[in-house]
């Protein structure tokens, strides 16, 4: 098994202190659960009170928070941003396009920071305002190992504006600095220093550059060797610093707040042409010296310190644990992928560490109510595995109204998962027979293209017409189209339902072809003939005859095969003499009918004005 | 940030032996020595008693949900010799079936896929499996594979459904035919994977030997569109293998020892998109593993029980990148 760095973290759960018992767990879609058990099975209980409590355990419950929802919404703008682009992006506008990016991810992080000091500083004493306070120095650490790694990787400074990059970002993150510079720019060579670092537009070389700074470099340490400030410790001890000189720097630790603070302005004063191949030797010391052996470095020093060795893989690593979701590693790791950076490691989920990382990223989406919307698009840009990981968590969704159940459908259908369409059109066409909203369980199942349940539902609205006499959700039914002919039973529901229609409109000789043809073409199951030659009788009645001498035949045919296939009881009860009563009544008055509309349909057939 | 959101109180009387979410991680099933199956509304933190139900005259061992296409219904087992399907009709939960045809403690249930429709696998000490079936109108088929494990089954998973070929749209609802399996674990120290034949008939297509003592446990991994299929599997004798089968003809399985621990381990279950399997053992631990970029499996966070009445949330240590 391979070694790990350092120990898993162990997450304790309260409960009651016991040595005989075990902890008995489960996957929930989106959590853990745990509660207290014990694993040997015994027959008989004993009877102890165990733990009844059962904890809910989740990751990724930043998720939840109100403040970061809208750095996961407007990252995502511009993730999907980023990707749409990666086409177009080419030759030198490509590095600036990068760059830009990656300033507007910042920018959003940075965002999100102000507005959750401002919660911090209203609400300082509680809880909930250190838990704020917390959450800004998490945030301002994910912007300050952003921005080196803008620098480093995506800017990609060379020697020499390198230096100024690192000020830059020194000076956004570390306020105490302008205390320094103030104090450096009051002595007396600030005319020298600024017309020297005049370099935007600046037509210099590098080696002019050094040879220009080499040159006042060493007028500099003449005048110390001469005396020259002497007089004034705090001038001699200034000089000094405007010499690199370590230990005067070192003198000043109040004012750098930390080593990378040291380490710019250690190289600013002895090696502002620094290439960046050799940062990290400077970082090493700086981070060294500075901590003098009295404390050792945290994650956030250790992750800096990768990205000055140029290893983004430990960089991403470091971060990956040291950070409590994947937002920012998911994020990160995508741009620099975006700039051809990262070898391709083959993982057993994902086809890349790029992939793996989104994907990771989009589970924690998918368990909130309203981000999973986010996670679709995620995962629709990870070629590889994305789609399964999509299909696996869009299932999952809990379908609580019909909007949210619609936009998961949309999703799905927009990617042809068909599978997934079925499934939770039948999930929720089960909800709605379960809730006697038959239209809306049929609609359902018409559209999950399942006849099974499109003829069960077909059923139920047969069987409450026979109870009720009538029809609920005409409309639907009136509507069907071609949907139709997805199950026979279904069919037979629309034709059925013009029938009545047709017989609405008078349009009795339609109306009467079509009962006739219901039968014939087999599509009424046997358990309806009946009904449908009961609702033959008022067209028989009628005073025009409308069923031809050929089509009473036909019915009169129906009407035998319906009885002569009844068997006859062996022991009728009351209840079932009771209804043989009713239905041979029924019979009776069909045959009546039958018989009274074939003789006057042969008399008007065989008459001389012909139909 | 792990953390716990929330804590149920069941009020069982006595022992807990299982918990299970249902599919969309809004209802909690629990099952109890005190022989009572519970139901809990867990939505938004909150937690609301559903349902209160008794039939079991033991200790009840697993509980199961089916998939919710086939609406609310839960499956129990228990050491009675039972297994009860229980269904909620009209907002009240009901006994819909009970399956008496086991000669001893019924020790798991697992439900097929739900493209294979509504099936309900049962591994029980008299070392048989029983398969329900439904077949509509409140009838269920049983098919029953006697001694499938010597002494006894204690668990049985299904394989996920795999859809064989092109799936033609059929307007009349004609099932497309799969090919169904699932695996078992026994007392013999065996994991047998099991097959449906053409005429219906349940085979057994392999045995995996690896373990030196009962199988406690055994979880097919969910397909993550991977040729491979992925089986874990933990015993009395404290290891957990895992074992993986990377032909399409699924004939050669080969095992990979994920860790031996100290005690026995009882059970293994993969997350929902089978990225992390747990591990629950004989050591007060739930231990999370993660497959790392070369193929080891490597331990990614300790759950434990607490000592203490404070919980404190660590940072959980993430996948390694390398």
């Amino acid at each position: 098994m391979e070694e790990f760095d350092g120990e898993p973290t162990v997450t304790w759960i309260p409960g009651l202190n016991s040595q005989k018992k075990q902890m008995c767990f489960d996957w929930g879609p989106g959590e853990m659960l745990v509660c207290e058990t014990s694993f040997n099975k015994k027959g008989k209980s004993e009877m102890v009170a165990g733990c009844p409590f059962i904890h809910i355990i989740r990751k990724d419950i930043d998720v939840y928070s109100k403040i970061l929802r809208k750095l996961f919404n407007e990252s995502h703008g511009i993730f999907v941003g980023l990707q749409r682009i990666e086409e177009e992006l080419t030759g030198k506008s490509r590095k600036a396009q990068l760059v830009r990016v990656s300033k507007n991810y910042r920018s959003v992080i940075r965002a999100c920071m102000e507005e959750m000091h401002q919660f911090a500083v209203a609400d300082k004493d509680s809880a909930s305002g250190r838990q704020f306070s917390s959450q800004v120095s998490i945030l301002s650490a994910m912007e300050l190992i952003w921005n080196l790694c803008e620098i480093l990787f995506i800017e990609v400074a060379p020697a020499g504006p390198l230096l100024l990059y690192l000020l830059d970002w020194v000076r956004l993150h570390v306020c105490e600095v302008d205390t320094l510079s103030a104090d450096v720019l009051g002595s007396e060579n600030p005319s020298k220093h600024e017309s020297f670092w005049n370099l935007p537009g600046n037509t210099q070389t590098l080696t002019e550059l050094e040879l220009r700074w080499q040159h006042w470099h060493e007028e500099c340490e003449r005048h110390l060797q001469d005396g020259t400030f002497a007089s004034d410790p705090r001038l001699e001890s200034l000089c000094k610093v405007l010499l690199g000189d370590d230990a005067a720097l070192l003198e000043q630790k109040e004012l750098l707040s930390n080593w990378y603070h040291f380490l710019v302005a250690r190289l600013l004063y002895s090696q502002p042409t620094v290439k960046p191949m050799d940062l990290h030797l400077y970082a090493q010391s700086s981070l060294d010296l500075f901590l003098g052996g009295e404390s050792s470095p945290e994650p956030l020093d250790n992750i800096l310190m990768a990205a000055f060795e140029f290893d983004i893989h430990q960089v991403i690593k470091e971060c990956s644990i040291a950070l409590s979701n994947w937002w920012f590693v998911a994020h990160l790791t995508d741009l620099l992928d975006h700039c051809k950076l990262l070898q391709s490691h083959n993982l057993y989920f994902g086809s890349n560490m790029r992939e793996f990382l989104l994907l990771e990223y989009a589970s924690g989406l998918f368990a909130h109510h309203s981000l999973w919307q986010l996670g679709v698009d995620y995962c629709d840009h990870c070629p590889e595995l994305g789609r399964v990981s999509l299909e696996l968590h869009i299932e999952r969704i809990p379908l609580t109204t019909e909007q949210k159940a619609l936009k998961v459908l949309r999703v799905c259908e927009q990617r042809q998962m068909t599978e997934q369409v079925r499934s939770i059109c039948k999930i929720l066409a089960m909800k709605a027979v379960r809730n006697n909203r038959l239209g809306s369980a049929l609609s359902w199942s018409i559209r999950a293209k399942d006849a099974a349940f499109a003829t069960l539902v077909s059923d139920r609205f047969l069987r409450d017409y026979c109870e009720r006499g009538c029809f609920s959700d005409l409309d639907l039914i009136d509507n069907l189209g071609p949907a139709m002919m997805l199950s026979d039973r279904l069919t037979f529901l629309g034709k059925y339902r013009e029938f009545h229609r047709l017989y609405g409109e008078k349009r009795f000789v339609d109306a009467a072809s079509l009962l006739l043809s219901l039968m014939t073409s087999q599509i009424a199951p046997r358990s309806f003939w009946m009904t449908l030659l009961t609702d033959a009788l008022p067209l028989l009645e009628q005073k025009q005859v409308i069923f031809s001498a050929e089509q009473t035949y036909e019915l009169l045919r129906c009407l035998e095969d319906l009885t002569s296939g009844r068997p006859l009881c062996a022991e009728p009860d009351a209840q079932q003499l009771q209804e043989d009563d009713i239905e041979t009544t029924k019979v009776e008055m069909l045959r009546l009918a039958l018989a009274r509309n074939l003789a006057r349909s042969i008399i008007k057939e065989g008459s001389l004005e012909g139909s | 940030m792990v953390s716990v959101i929330n804590t149920v109180d069941t009020s069982h009387e006595d022992m807990i032996h299982d918990a299970q979410m249902d599919y969309y991680g809004t209802r909690l099933a629990t099952c109890s020595s005190d022989r009572s199956v519970k139901v809990f509304d867990v939505r938004n933190g909150g937690q609301v008693l559903v349902a209160d139900l008794r039939g079991h005259e033991g200790p009840v061992w697993q509980v199961a949900w089916a998939h919710p296409m086939f609406g609310n219904i839960l499956a129990s087992c228990s050491y009675d010799r039972k297994v009860i399907i229980w269904k909620e009709e009209n907002g009240t939960w009901e006994k819909a079936h009970e399956h008496s045809g086991h000669d001893s403690s019924v020790n798991s249930v697992c439900w097929a896929p739900h493209d294979y429709g509504l099936i309900l696998a049962c591994g029980s000490s008299d070392g048989a499996i029983s398969l329900l079936t439904y077949t509509g109108l409140g009838q269920w088929e049983v098919k029953k594979i006697n001694n499938a494990h010597t002494i006894g089954c204690n668990a049985v998973s299904w394989a996920p459904a795999v859809i064989p070929g092109s799936l033609i749209d059929q307007p009349s609802g004609q099932k497309p035919n799969y090919i169904k399996k699932f695996a078992s674990g026994g007392c013999d120290n065996l994991i047998k994977l099991w097959k449906e034949e053409e005429d219906g008939q349940w085979k057994e297509e392999q045995k995996l030997e690896a373990h030196s003592d009962w199988v406690r446990d055994v979880a097919w991994a969910p397909s993550i569109g991977l040729p491979a299929s992925t089986i874990a599997s933990c015993s009395q004798d404290g290891r957990v293998f895992i074992w993986t089968c990377d032909d399409a003809s699924g004939n050669t399985w080969s095992p990979k020892l994920l860790h031996k621990f100290n005690d026995v381990v009882w059970h293994v279950s993969w997350s929902i998109t089978a990225n992390i399997l747990a591990v629950s053992g004989g050591d007060n631990k739930v231990t999370l593993w993660k497959e790392s970029v070369d193929g080891q499996w490597v331990c990614i966070s300790d759950v434990n029980k607490g000592q203490g009445s404070v919980s404190t949330s660590v940072t959980e240590g993430q996948q390694n990148e390398q």
